[in-house]
């Protein structure tokens, strides 16, 4: 594993080429972000600096999170970076990684490297005039980093201050981001901070949700719903709203969502997906299971990669003593899209039934683990299925 | 999941098993950090497309963002688990349903462990509990068939348990399976009920309004979502709810109705509390007394857990504080500020007649249920008073003389009002705690310039009074008495 270049990943999986359009970066073109039309640097660490980060990126949409590492490493140990921003960029994708893999502690060394503050002028673009002459003054910290500052004491136990930062971090975009007019920044990072501030918005909800604070995270969902209608969030309240049991919360929510979609009609499948899920939930909680599969198979019909719909058609199928095709449903949905399908809950859920449905059911999940990792490299997925761990990783 | 107890044991004997899993409702997974994210967010500065120039690149790039329908699903790509698709992945609610992963109900099925097909099944489930047995399912009358090898038979079992303590789900099972003879397997699985909930009550009377407080307290695992709580209230009796005034009503952008913020109870622990204000109606008023009755009703509660389980309890009767109707009252109206110790004084009281029918005539004494040496104020005069008839509603005065006889902080108690009609007697109506105090002074008589020898004085008469500003004050009359005649003289004293 170790010294694998991410060329060798892609001859072995050759199909992985086709997946990398790269939304993130052409990377040809990338040489022009840091460096405005006028000025070009053509050379050898643009080349690098243009490879190192449009494939950093792919990597990380193909789950191969132990090649980053490597790549990380190595760059770092050939002093293949020039620029500080990549750098920060770079450290960013190691820090996501090793959480990713679960090693909180090494993410936290790796933190420690960095300035505690990461608003000092070390992370300023202007603070380095000679490598970016006409960049505009701004911090050149890669937002993720923030977020991934916050989350980090959460994985090692520390709630609290996962909180704290993230609330921090919240006042930090209210305050100093958004309230900054159209002259000093563009449309265009407006938007970007509108969507990070429903980004660690969201994020404090589901911390909140975790621990079932249900009060404050419906006092924040209807602030956000108050600023945004979105037909997604409107469902998550409804969500929440079923989870502690006001049925009729929960109801009115969905028919809100119901309005607004079939008020757009703009075709969407992922919203018609949506509204006929939430319909199978009220089908569900008035326990009539056979009004839900027949949502849910409406679902799979119209977006076979629908697995939310796939696995909560099997838990129906559970409920109404059809073991067995339960247990199909989910298996034939591993075998026909495992990229959607490999979800921790879908596969813990498989497991309960195998625990119902056969005597030695140890031996049927270990044949389950063994199948997926078989199959399914490179990936990286830990399932921890009722005490019986299995680690994947990536080859 | 599957429920303890379970013979291990038999199964080498048997060919046959059960699993017991409880069909509670399922939850919805919360995925506390999905690590999904924008790829702005990790590729460049934050503030890079502050800048005018790098912001008009953004846009033709991100356009060039793949649909998601065009991905293979047989590609090994996880983007999914990767970028963010819309801003609010980040919550991790994606509406997943997750199987209980804890004991509870009983959704039972048989597996047939070994090869053989089994005949001829008659299963049985049953639940025990210290008091009782209950039969859940029984197919004696209707026997399954068979099991093929290796299959199962499924079957779901639903009861609404009532007792407290251990419960135990016998499941049984008689089969005959290849040999001549039939075979007979229990299994047992066990389990305990506690009370989720708890209520004390605590009951309150304000003239004529009685108040009920409950107080809920939930000792479960989850948080309950009050869904009703309402007092049902007893024969002749009314409920309102009191509750605490709504400043923040919001109005729901979307359904233009307010939202009422829900009653959710904490898990382990929690409390919350209702006001009930109750009002007695009885059709044929005073002649009802309520000391009969004293059951006020009864609260019925409802609750919801995880998407919308439901619980129910109902307490049972309570009571409240028996109410006794007063008849009569009596108000001191005048009483003297100062009270000299053996000095008698007047008080002034206001007998109120607070019935529908004339009362009287009426005796009023001090009562004598304490011994003489601990009585401190006595009536000065005739020991019983005579008062006449009170009519209906009104009222009427009467004076008591009475005396002190000791000092200190005293209670003036024990007026006992005797109706001589209805021979009703009314004590502990009026009770009043006053300063008594004890006056001595000294009085100097200086001899003047004469030469007469004073041979005698005494004081004669004194008076005492109030003074608003200076006090209370004394004023002696004294006569000096020497060989030739009396001489009174006059002397003022005030008492600081």
């Amino acid at each position: 594993m170790v010294g694998k270049t991410s060329q060798e990943v892609l001859r072995r999986c050759p199909a992985a080429c086709k997946c990398s359009p790269s939304t993130l970066l052409l990377a040809l073109e990338e040489p022009k972000f840091f460096i405005p039309a006028r000025v070009s640097r053509p050379g050898l660490n643009a080349k690098i600096g243009k490879s190192v980060t449009a494939s950093v990126a792919d990597l990380a949409c193909r789950g191969a999170w132990r090649t980053i590492l490597d790549k990380v490493a190595r760059s770092r140990s050939l002093s293949l970076l020039s620029k500080p921003h990549e750098h920060l960029i770079y450290l960013t994708f190691n820090l996501l990684s090793l959480i990713k893999l679960r090693r909180y502690s090494d993410a936290q060394q790796e933190l420690q490297t960095l300035d505690d503050d990461l608003d000092s002028k070390q992370y300023l673009f202007e603070s380095y005039p000679d490598h970016y002459p006409n960049q505009k003054a701004g911090s050149m910290v890669p937002f993720a980093l923030r977020w991934l500052h916050a989350h980090l004491p959460l994985t090692l136990g520390d709630r609290q201050l996962s909180l704290d930062r993230l609330y921090s971090l919240l006042h930090f975009i209210r305050d100093k981001k958004l309230p900054q007019n159209r002259d000093s920044i563009s449309e265009v990072s407006l938007t970007l901070w509108k969507k990070r501030e429903t980004f660690v918005v969201n994020t404090i909800i589901s911390y909140h949700l975790s621990q079932k604070e249900f009060k404050v995270c419906l006092a924040l969902l209807k602030a956000e719903i108050s600023k945004n209608e979105d037909p997604l969030l409107v469902s998550q309240l409804g969500y929440v709203q079923m989870q502690y049991g006001d049925l009729d919360g929960a109801k009115r929510s969905f028919e809100a969502v119901e309005k607004m979609v079939v008020g757009s009609e703009s075709g969407d499948v992922r919203l018609k997906n949506l509204v006929s899920r939430n319909k199978a939930l009220m089908y569900l909680v008035e326990k009539d299971y056979i009004s839900a599969v027949r949502e849910y198979e409406e679902c799979m019909e119209r977006d076979e990669l629908d697995f939310v719909a796939i696995n909560n058609k099997a838990i129906c199928l559970m409920y109404l003593r059809d073991l067995s095709d339960s247990i199909k449903v989910l298996e034939s949905a591993l075998e026909r899209v495992p990229t959607v399908a490999l979800n921790e809950t879908l596969v813990v859920n498989l497991c309960s039934m195998y625990e119902l449905a056969y005597v030695n059911h140890a031996d049927v999940k270990k044949t389950l683990s063994t199948w997926i990792a078989r199959e399914w490299l490179p990936m990286t997925l830990i399932l921890r299925v009722l005490g019986f761990e299995v680690q994947l990783f990536e080859m | 999941m599957s429920g303890g107890g379970g013979g291990v044991a038999q199964q080498s004997a048997h060919s046959l098993a059960f699993r017991v899993m409880r069909l509670c409702r399922p939850s919805l997974h919360v995925n506390t950090s999905p690590l999904k994210f924008d790829p702005c967010d990790l590729l460049f500065g934050e503030d890079l497309f502050d800048d005018p120039i790098a912001a008009s690149h953004l846009p033709r790039l991100l356009s060039s963002q793949s649909n998601p329908s065009s991905v293979d699903p047989s590609d090994p790509s996880y983007r999914s688990r990767f970028l963010l698709q819309h801003p609010t992945d980040s919550l991790g609610l994606p509406g997943l349903l997750v199987l209980p992963q804890s004991f509870g109900y009983m959704h039972i099925h048989t597996c047939s462990i070994f090869n053989n097909a089994l005949d001829n099944v008659l299963v049985e489930a049953e639940i025990q509990t210290e008091r009782q047995r209950i039969l859940l399912l029984d197919t004696s009358k209707s026997p399954v068939e068979s099991i093929r090898a290796s299959g199962r038979y499924d079957f779901i079992v639903e009861h609404d348990v009532k007792e407290l303590g251990a419960h135990t789900l016998v499941c049984t099972a008689l089969y005959t399976d290849g040999d001549i003879e039939r075979k007979y397997l229990p299994q047992f699985f066990k389990f305990v009920v506690s009370n989720p909930i708890s209520v004390r009550t605590k009951v309150r009377n304000v003239k004529d309004i009685t108040l009920l407080e409950a107080c809920i307290e939930n000792h479960t695992k989850s948080n309950l979502y009050m869904d009703q709580v309402e007092f049902e209230p007893a024969q002749h009796w009314s409920a309102t709810v009191l509750k605490a005034a709504d400043h923040s009503s919001e109005h729901n952008l979307l359904t233009r109705e307010t939202f009422k913020e829900p009653i959710l109870i904490r898990s382990g622990g929690g409390i919350y509390n209702y006001l009930y204000q109750l009002k007695f109606s009885s059709p044929d008023n005073a002649q009802l007394k309520v000391e009969g009755s004293k059951i006020l009703g009864k609260l019925q509660i409802t609750w919801r857990t995880n998407l919308g389980e439901p619980g129910r309890l109902q307490t049972q009767h309570i009571l409240g504080n028996p109410i006794t109707r007063k008849e009569i009252e009596l108000h001191a109206v005048e009483i003297p500020p100062v009270i000299i110790l053996e000095k008698s004084f007047l008080v002034s009281l206001n007998l109120i007649n607070l019935t529908e029918r004339v009362l009287g005539p009426f005796e009023v004494w001090l009562s004598e249920s304490d011994s003489l040496d601990e009585r401190a104020v006595m009536i000065n005069g005739l020991q019983t008073t005579t008062l006449g008839e009170v009519q209906a509603f009104s009222s009427l005065k009467l004076q008591l003389n009475l005396i002190a006889i000791k000092h200190g902080i005293q209670k003036i108690t024990g007026i006992t009002v005797f109706d001589t009609i209805e021979k009703k007697t009314y004590d502990s109506l009026l009770e009043m705690e006053r300063l008594i105090s004890i006056l001595y002074f000294e009085v100097g008589l200086f001899c003047g310039a004469t030469n007469a020898n004073l041979i005698f004085c005494k004081i004669t008469s004194y008076q005492m009074g109030l003074r608003m500003f200076s006090g209370p004050w004394i004023h002696l009359w004294t006569t000096v008495k020497d060989a030739t005649r009396r001489v009174p003289l006059y002397g003022r004293v005030s008492i600081l």
